[in-house]
Order: structure tokens, then sequence, then C-alpha cells
């Protein structure tokens, strides 16, 4: 018997209404609402997709895609050599781009078995808490904006443009710096980088001050991120967590007192740890590390006015030599050609360094079996892991506290994705 | 002048006392069977043989007195292809760490490519993305895993490009008619 079109088409309606979606959709009471996060939204601050199933505003099962943002820094680890592959260190975590810088080529420096001069560490210590200023700013302006307060954005971007210039004076790059060099920077600190340094650090805190009246004791932020996100001790230390959440839930841990690296063990700094993991704890362990910070800065300051020793490391093998030399000696030309063209031999070994970055441990993993190019350069992106403890962790919360939570972790797509 | 001022580990940190006491232990305790040695900064691998073998030397770490190992830092591979490590063709590694000592540990496991690995996410929750990651790229498949997708490259990707083999211009171009598996597990 021959169906008409008319009853096939009833037959179809039929079927729909007895189907899961349209019970899903019709359904008040039912609870398989989903709904997508991302890939790009801008609450996401990255390509980061949320997948959620509601059940009214409570999210009840997520899954995290991730992936959008992959560019095969690793592979491209093992064909760049080590200089080249420096660039790709500012694009890892682009708010901190010279703590990624410095992590990589301490790593390379222990494979060579090197250690830099005085000067350069007191460098290096400064450019490593410039940039955990910055990416502080970011992590709470953001979180802060997400939330609807949009004033301690403009009021803390102003001060992160006073530190990117200083950046900036240093290196002639205010994002992608590319600062660090295997064995030294490649350029000495301007003059004016101590008064410069000087004034941001007896005005900075003045501004965190402001920052805090408006939203540490303010009823709105409190009620929005009080007990939002809590992630217990025992859970953060579970999933890997690093950095200020994982101190934020109690666990004094910090790699700059614990597992010294240059002279954190010379400088006076308090490791800030709060209890309650949740949202307003990050807020409060970011603030007060921003004045750890600049009380590191003003030490680092100091030193490095006293230490006028040279820059560079002396050690052939990664010395890049000046400019005007290459162009006026052959020697040194022929150098500056064998380490561009041919890069430097780093002798087989492995190790893996971790630094405190702004957001957690950053860790590079190098194996080399000779030759200019690593064999395996493996980077541990503390992103990953806290990503990873949201996916976790957010079920039961609404989705706008979800979006403090993201904010609160500060997750970077760059680094998440590699 | 190895290790001086600029150092990238302050050698008066009271850690590496420990450090130095842990890897005395490990070595008195496996150097017999497994093969053990000191990277660059003097930090121990531990070379386990098998699976089995792997997850008592994890029990036996997390309630020792010096070690009490609680975190997993880093779970990663890499391919052995050219057999300098061993016979087998990839080498698993596990960077463990004591909140509470601050000692690090580093195991690394042989695998062959025919060989499956197992999961160590019951034991660290944070080894499940770690183990996907370690899937998608070396196609090293972990038994009794949750949820074992591929999770940085598209699920209709076809090989591992992290093995050496695979080329880095190689790339893989989707028709937009081709059908995706997103969130049907396990995919098919």
């Amino acid at each position: 018997m021959k169906k008409t079109i008319k009853e096939t088409i009833k037959e179809t309606i039929k079927e729909s209404k007895n189907s899961v979606d349209y019970k899903n959709i019709t359904d008040f009471y039912n609870p398989n609402i989903l709904i997508n996060i991302g890939p790009s939204h801008p609450a996401t601050h990255g390509t980061l997709r949320l997948m959620c199933q509601l059940n009214g505003e409570v999210i009840e099962d997520t899954k995290f895609e991730i992936g959008y943002l992959h560019r095969g820094k690793e592979k491209l680890g093992e064909v760049k050599t080590y200089h080249q592959w420096f660039v790709y260190t500012d694009r890892l975590n682009y708010c901190s781009a010279l703590i990624n810088n410095i992590a990589y080529a301490m790593t390379v420096e222990n494979l060579l078995e090197i250690s830099i001069t005085a000067r350069c560490m007191w460098i290096r210590m400064i450019c490593m808490e410039l940039s955990r200023i910055i990416d502080h700013i970011i992590c709470v302006a953001i979180n802060a904006l997400d939330m609807g307060a949009l004033t301690i954005f403009w009021h803390l971007y102003r001060w992160r443009e006073e530190a990117y210039t200083m950046i900036e004076g240093m290196c002639g790059m205010r994002l992608t710096t590319t600062y660090a060099r295997i064995g030294g920077m490649f350029y000495d600190v301007p003059e004016d980088l101590h008064d410069n340094l000087k004034k941001f650090c007896e005005r900075f805190p003045k501004a965190l001050d402001e920052m805090e009246t408006l939203l540490t004791t303010n009823r709105i932020w409190i009620d929005r991120t009080k007990g939002v996100g809590r992630l217990s001790k025992e859970d953060a230390i579970k999933y890997s967590t690093s950095g200020p959440v994982l101190r934020a839930s109690g666990v004094d841990f910090d790699l700059r007192r614990d597992r010294p690296y240059y002279a954190y063990a010379d400088i006076d700094f308090d490791v800030v740890v709060a209890n309650n993991g949740d949202v307003y704890d990050r807020y409060l362990v970011r603030t007060e590390e921003m004045r750890q910070s600049i009380r590191i800065l003003k030490q680092c300051s100091k030193h490095l006015q006293s230490a006028n020793g040279p820059l560079w490391v002396d050690d052939r093998r990664v010395f890049i030599p000046d400019k005007i030399d290459v162009y006026t000696k052959m020697e040194v030309m022929i150098h500056h050609f064998k380490i561009f063209m041919e890069g430097i031999d780093v002798p087989p070994g492995e190790n893996y360094t971790a630094v405190e970055g702004p957001n957690g441990e950053v860790g590079f993993y190098i194996v080399s079996r000779g030759g200019p190019k690593a064999w395996r350069l493996r980077i541990k992106a503390p992103s990953f892991l806290h990503f990873q403890m949201m996916e976790n962790t957010i079920k039961g919360v609404k989705i706008p506290d979800a979006i403090s939570i993201l904010g609160s972790l500060n997750i970077i797509a760059g680094e998440l994705d590699r | 002048m190895r290790f001086a001022m600029g150092s990238s580990i302050d050698q008066r940190a009271t850690y590496l006392q420990l450090q130095k006491a842990a890897n005395q232990k490990l070595q008195d305790l496996y150097a017999k069977d497994l093969h053990f040695e000191l990277d660059k900064i003097n930090e121990p691998i531990l070379w386990v043989k098998n699976m089995p073998n792997l997850f008592a030397v994890i029990c036996y770490l997390q309630t020792d007195e010096i070690f009490k190992i609680n975190y997993l830092s880093d779970l990663t591979a890499y391919d052995n292809i050219d057999h300098i490590d061993g016979d087998k063709r990839f080498v698993l590694v596990y960077q463990l760490l004591s909140l509470e000592t601050k000692v690090s540990v580093r195991l690394k496991l042989l695998i062959d490519d025919s060989e499956d690995a197992k999961t160590i996410s019951h034991i660290f929750p944070a080894a499940n993305w770690l183990e996907r990651e370690v899937f998608d790229m070396y196609g090293i498949v972990f038994r009794g895993h949750p949820d074992l997708r591929r999770i940085m490259m598209d699920e209709r990707f076809i090989g591992h490009p992290q093995r050496k083999e695979y080329d880095i211009k190689q790339r893989m171009p989707f028709a937009d008619n081709m059908k995706t598996n997103l969130d049907r597990n396990p995919v098919p």
C-alpha cells in the first residue's frame, strides 16, 4: 500500500513528538537541556568550549573540549633549534611571556650546565615579578569584568600599561618579548628602569588599595564570589592544581620558597595562603601576591644596581656577540653565523625544570640526544590541569558562577592547547 | 663554576638534603633490579620494568617517610625510535612530586607499539587528561581509562602527530561534509 504525502508527514510529526529531542525542548521539568558556551564567546577569553547539561540554571554534567588553539609547539620544538624556539615560548601564556622565556632558558642552561651571571639573574627576577603582576592584574580585572565590575578593569589596566612600557624599554616589545637568551639576556636594561620601577613600586600599591576598597568589602562582589567554586585541599592536590589556585585551597606550597631557584632564598617575601578555595579567596591570594611581588621588585632593583658585572656568561658555546663586532671582526662573524645557522650543540641528557609562574607551575622537560635540536620538548602548562579540575568540580553550580570560576582560574588558551 | 650565584638551583636550599637522601634510598632499594640514574640537575630517574612494577613503586613512594609522594607534576611520553634508551618504541615519563617533603622523582617506563599501558587516573585523577594527550600524540592506549578520546587533535584526525615518522608539514584538511562523532563514547 502506498502512503500519501499527507500520511507520511503525519507519521513524521507523530514520530518526532515521541522523540527525545521533542521531549527535551517542551518538557519544562526535563533536566536534559544542553547548552554550549564557546568556542568563541566573550566570557571564555580564549577558544574553549564548555558543553553543559542543565537542569534549570544548574549545571548537571559537563564535558569540556579544547584544542582549538593547538599549534603543535611540542612538535615544533623537535624541529627548530633551541634558539629558534624562543619565540614560541612567548605564545604560551601570552599574558606573562617573560616567565615562559626565562623558564625555557633555565631548562636549556641546566642541560648545558651553565650558571648565569649575577646581573643577568637580577634582571631575570625583575622580569619574572613584573610579568607576574601583569598576569594577576589581567586575571583579577577580567574576573571582575565578567561579573559586571567594569571600573576595576579600567583602573588596573592603566598599571598594566605602565608595566608594559617598562618591559618595552627593556626589550623593545610589549607582549611577545623574546627577551631571554641561553646564557644571558638579549639587551641590558635601560638607565631609566630603576626610576620607573621606583615610581611603579610606590604608586601601584595605592592603586591596589583603591581596588580593594571597591571589591574586597563590596557586598555584591562577596555575594558573587564567596563560597563559589569551592575546592577542597584534597581535591586541589588530587587534580594537580598549582599556583594561586592551590594556595587558595590551603596548601602552603610555593616553588619560589620550597624549591628555590636563582636568589629567591635571599629575598624577603611571604607565601600567600588562604583557606576556602573559592573565587573570593583566589582573588585575595592574587591581590596579596601582587603586593609581595612589589616587595621582591624593590629588593631586586637594589641588588641589580650594585651588580655591575657582565651580563653574559663567559661561555663560547652560547655567547651571542655584539652586532658591532659581528660587522667588523671576522672571527666574531663566523661565531655568530655558527650559532644562528647551526645552533648550539647541547650535550645528551635531560631535565625537568619548573618555575612558579603566575598561574602555577610552568615546567619544561627537555630530552636531548645531542645536537642543536631537542629530541623531546614537553611543556607542562598549569592551565591544562586547572581546566581539567574545573570539568570535574563544576557540577552543581549555576551558569553565572561557572563564568566567575572560569575567570578565577585564569585559563589562557595559548598555554592550554600549546 | 658550576651552580654558583646565578644557578637555577639554590644549593643552600633545605629540600636538597632530603632529595639527596631520597636519591640514596632509591638507589639502595631498586638499583639491584632496576636501572637508576641521575639527570643533569641530580634528580633521580628510575626505569621501572612493567606496569605492575610501576604501581608497586608508586605505592611504595606514596607511603614512604622520605618520599611521601602525593602530587603528579606531569605525565608525558617520548618517542624512542632510535632505540637509544631501550628496545621498545616509546618511553612513558611520570614526574612525581611531594608537597610535604618537596622531593621529586621521575619514573620511566619503556613500552612497545603493540603493548597497552594501564591508566593511573585512579591514583592521580589529574592523569586523566594527560593520558588522553599521550594517547592523542603517540597512540599509546591506556587500559582502564574512563574516557580515552583525542584531546588536542580533531577526532577525524588520522595518525599520531608527535611520533617521529609524522612529518611536520603533513597537513590533514577535512572536507565539509565529513561526519563528526562529537560526544560519542566510545568513538566509532
